[in-house]
């Protein structure tokens, strides 16, 4: 993974000593709250519903072992020992005090990390596959031009007051695992016919209160000129992207009101005064980070371990988690491993200060030093030896770290909703437990297949319902918790939006009508065939019909 | 409030603004406001002492500075709070692509925090509140180094690797 040299290093210690100076400034007066405000959002400082949150950035979610033991270090030193990983390959802290927060910040710079840009009207921290460099279908490595467009697009001069948040997304692959339909702008890499690397370009997607399904405005930029490119759908974007109503602030919203092609004439007018120019980075700096991110040297194993079939055959838990929590490496003989950050009963995407130092060990003598965070919410050891795991299985089990939910109904993505933040109208927590309660077999779990529940507790939409399978919408009617439910939704390379059934239901029923819809994909579905499929053969009048009763 | 050079925090001459149709009354630097000045280009000519620059409002379409160096000397774009990004892609506009020259000053709400990048935009003057000459001159100088070149002649430390021998960490 990629390494600060002495710029880097200069940059983030420069960026805590201003945080520093901005927070003295703020207790003394000479700053007001409204100037405070986007500064400390810029480092990852919200004010919530009880304290302060701190949002610390993972560069498209990958880190190393130093780094996790230190976000463990921080959650039992600021914090009440947890950190909570995001949707945005973030993690989240929901306890520091305002004082402590340069303090932080310097701890993070110490291991390379930081806060930048976690939030605010600005480029925001760019996802990616948490497979990346290890899985088996990857045209190429996407850290490495995630990494670019990260050192770009931090502090720049003239997009950091942008209308509105932008969020980049990027995968490697043809299977979507970036959600990149759903970014501002999504990139997708590929290598055209003479075999240069690229990228697709998508433009204007997004969740919120407006979803809306990226759409492709080039089909392959040159890496080598991508971020004049991205240059000029900021500019763009920064001059007229709307700014008299945050709602309709978003690049989305820019893209629908000027029209795709008019929009994409825009930007290549602008693409094209400027991609000749000091932009884009040279060749050889391309190298040098692409070679942070070579292949590690994995040694091509059997695809068979006797000790791993054994306890397969005997333990129908552990069979479960490898044909669940494992995914194809490019290695034979090698897998990713996804520990599921969804045990039964818990926080979706929460971890103690124990299990991120567990992790950290655990990465660093079986998987290269290399952790990632997932979107979905689940942290992923990338490069691990089959013949490794029933070693690995039995230490997370033992720290409440061994789900065999990856994929299944119970990996539920959820936001933390009304319990922690201040723009929700309902909860989101009580809602995953609930459902985890109602479906706690894992032979049933199996049984019923790949499903995707996301639950958002507002509009905001940071729970992704709208990509969900089935989407949960918590809204306020009335002074009461109502949760809608959605059908139909995918964030993948077939990206859907989710469709509303019908009316909402309260916290129980909304537990009770999920059920309904499960039990009718099982009475109706064909051999194999997964939920979404079926849903999107048979359309929304069967689920209506189990849910709501006959019209 | 100060008028001061970002680079240095020295004071420089404070611009008046013309507003609605007045003329000037004295020699001295005064900005009209981008739109009666391209309507009163031949008629606002300066006269002796006085000096003409254009107020520009952050919603003006960068088309409209087309031409603009024929009846500005220089400019002041106008930021109605601090979170008004436009300010930034029209001073970048003014250079990059009208070949703005002169003097461009940000006037209204910009704070501190913002120096640096305000003179990587291509300002090189701005509007300050007294207090807060000092936190300025801390901010402008507080980066080091750059991630992005930009119009100004900064190098961003991505090119900056390949031409400085040695300041590359040695893994």
């Amino acid at each position: 993974m990629y390494a600060y040299d002495t710029f880097d290093h200069a940059m983030v210690n420069a960026r805590v000593e201003e945080f520093r100076d901005q927070v003295a400034r703020r207790l003394s007066g000479e700053l007001t709250e409204e100037e405070f405000r986007p500064l400390r959002l810029m480092n990852g400082l919200y004010l919530q519903l009880h304290a302060y949150m701190l949002r610390v950035a993972v560069p498209y979610g990958t880190l190393n072992s130093r780094q996790m033991r230190r976000l463990a270090h921080i959650a039992r030193k600021y914090d009440k020992g947890y950190g909570h990983f995001t949707t945005r390959q973030n993690i989240q802290y929901n306890w520091p005090k305002l004082v402590d927060a340069p303090d932080i910040l310097a701890d993070l710079a110490e291991v390379e990390m930081h806060a930048i840009q976690t939030s605010g009207n600005c480029i925001r921290n760019v996802t990616t596959d948490q497979f990346a460099g290890a899985a088996h279908d990857e045209v190429a490595d996407p850290r490495a031009t995630a990494e670019i467009i990260r050192q770009w697009s931090t502090f720049h001069p003239e997009f950091s007051f942008l209308p509105r948040k932008f969020k980049i997304a990027i995968t490697g692959a043809p299977k979507d695992r970036a959600a990149v339909k759903w970014h501002d702008i999504g990139l997708v890499l590929k290598k055209n016919e003479t075999g240069e690397l690229g990228v697709e370009v998508l433009v204007g997607g997004g969740m919120g209160r407006t979803p809306v399904i990226a759409k492709t405005i080039a089909n392959f930029v040159p890496e080598s000129e991508m971020l004049s490119y991205l240059e000029a759908i900021l500019r763009v974007y920064n001059e007229q992207g709307r700014r008299d109503n945050k709602y309709k602030a978003r690049i989305k919203i820019l893209v629908e009101d000027t029209g795709t092609e008019e929009f994409k004439r825009l930007v290549e007018e602008e693409y094209e005064a400027i991609r000749a120019g000091f932009i884009d980075v040279p060749a050889e700096e391309v190298a040098r980070i692409r070679q942070f991110f070579a292949p590690p040297p994995l040694p091509v194993l059997a695809d068979e371990d006797a000790g791993l079939d054994a306890l397969a055959a005997a333990d129908f838990r552990f069979r479960a988690w490898v044909k669940n929590n494992t995914f194809a490496h490019k290695v034979p003989g090698h897998v990713s491993v996804t520990i599921s950050l969804k045990p039964h009963g818990g926080i979706p995407g929460d971890a103690t200060d124990a299990q991120m130092d567990l992790v950290a060990d655990i990465a660093e003598e079986y998987s290269q030093d290399e952790v990632r965070v997932s979107h979905e919410q689940n942290l992923i050891l990338p490069h691990v030896a089959k013949r490794d795991l029933v070693a690995i299985w039995q230490k997370l089990d033992a720290a409440g770290l061994g789900a065999a939910n990856v994929g299944l109904l119970t990996d539920i993505i959820a936001c933390p909703g009304l319990d922690y933040c201040s723009l929700a109208n309902a909860r989101s927590i009580p809602i995953a437990q609930a459902i985890t309660n109602r479906f706690d077999d894992l032979k049933r779990l199996e049984d019923i297949g790949q499903l995707k529940i996301k639950i958002s507790g507002c509009i905001n939409s940071c729970g992704h319902h709208h990509a969900g399978h089935i989407g949960i919408l918590g809204v306020d009617r009335k002074g009461e918790e109502n949760y809608q439910l959605l059908l139909g939704g995918s964030g993948e390379e077939d990206a859907s939006k989710a469709a509303i059934l019908g009316p909402g239901f309260d916290e129980h029923g909304i537990v009770d009508a999920v059920e309904k819809v499960v039990t009718a994909y099982m009475g109706e579905r064909k051999e194999g065939e997964t939920f979404l499929a079926a849903y999107r053969r048979l359309g929304p009048d069967v689920f209506k019909e189990a849910v709501y009763g006959a019209r | 409030m100060a008028h001061v050079d970002l680079q240095t925090g020295e004071d420089v001459t404070v611009w008046r603004i013309l507003e609605d149709g007045a003329l000037p009354d004295e020699a001295g630097e005064w900005l009209v406001p981008l739109g009666r000045l391209k309507d009163e280009a031949g008629s606002l000519l300066e006269e002796k002492g006085v000096r003409i620059g254009a107020l520009i409002e952050t919603d003006t379409p960068h088309s409209d500075l087309a031409g603009i160096g024929n009846y500005a000397s220089f400019a002041a774009i106008r930021f109605p709070g601090f979170g008004d990004g436009r300010g930034f892609s029209l001073a970048v506009r003014l250079r990059k692509d009208y070949g703005f020259n002169g003097d461009i000053r940000a006037i209204g709400h910009v704070i501190p925090d913002q120096a640096q990048f305000l003179l990587r935009a291509g300002f090189n003057t701005s509007e300050v509140p007294e207090e807060r000459r000092e936190a300025f001159v801390r901010a402008v100088n507080r980066y080091k180094h750059v991630y992005q070149s930009d119009t100004q002649g900064g190098i961003s430390v991505l090119r900056q690797r390949h031409d400085q021998a040695g300041a590359r960490r040695v893994s």
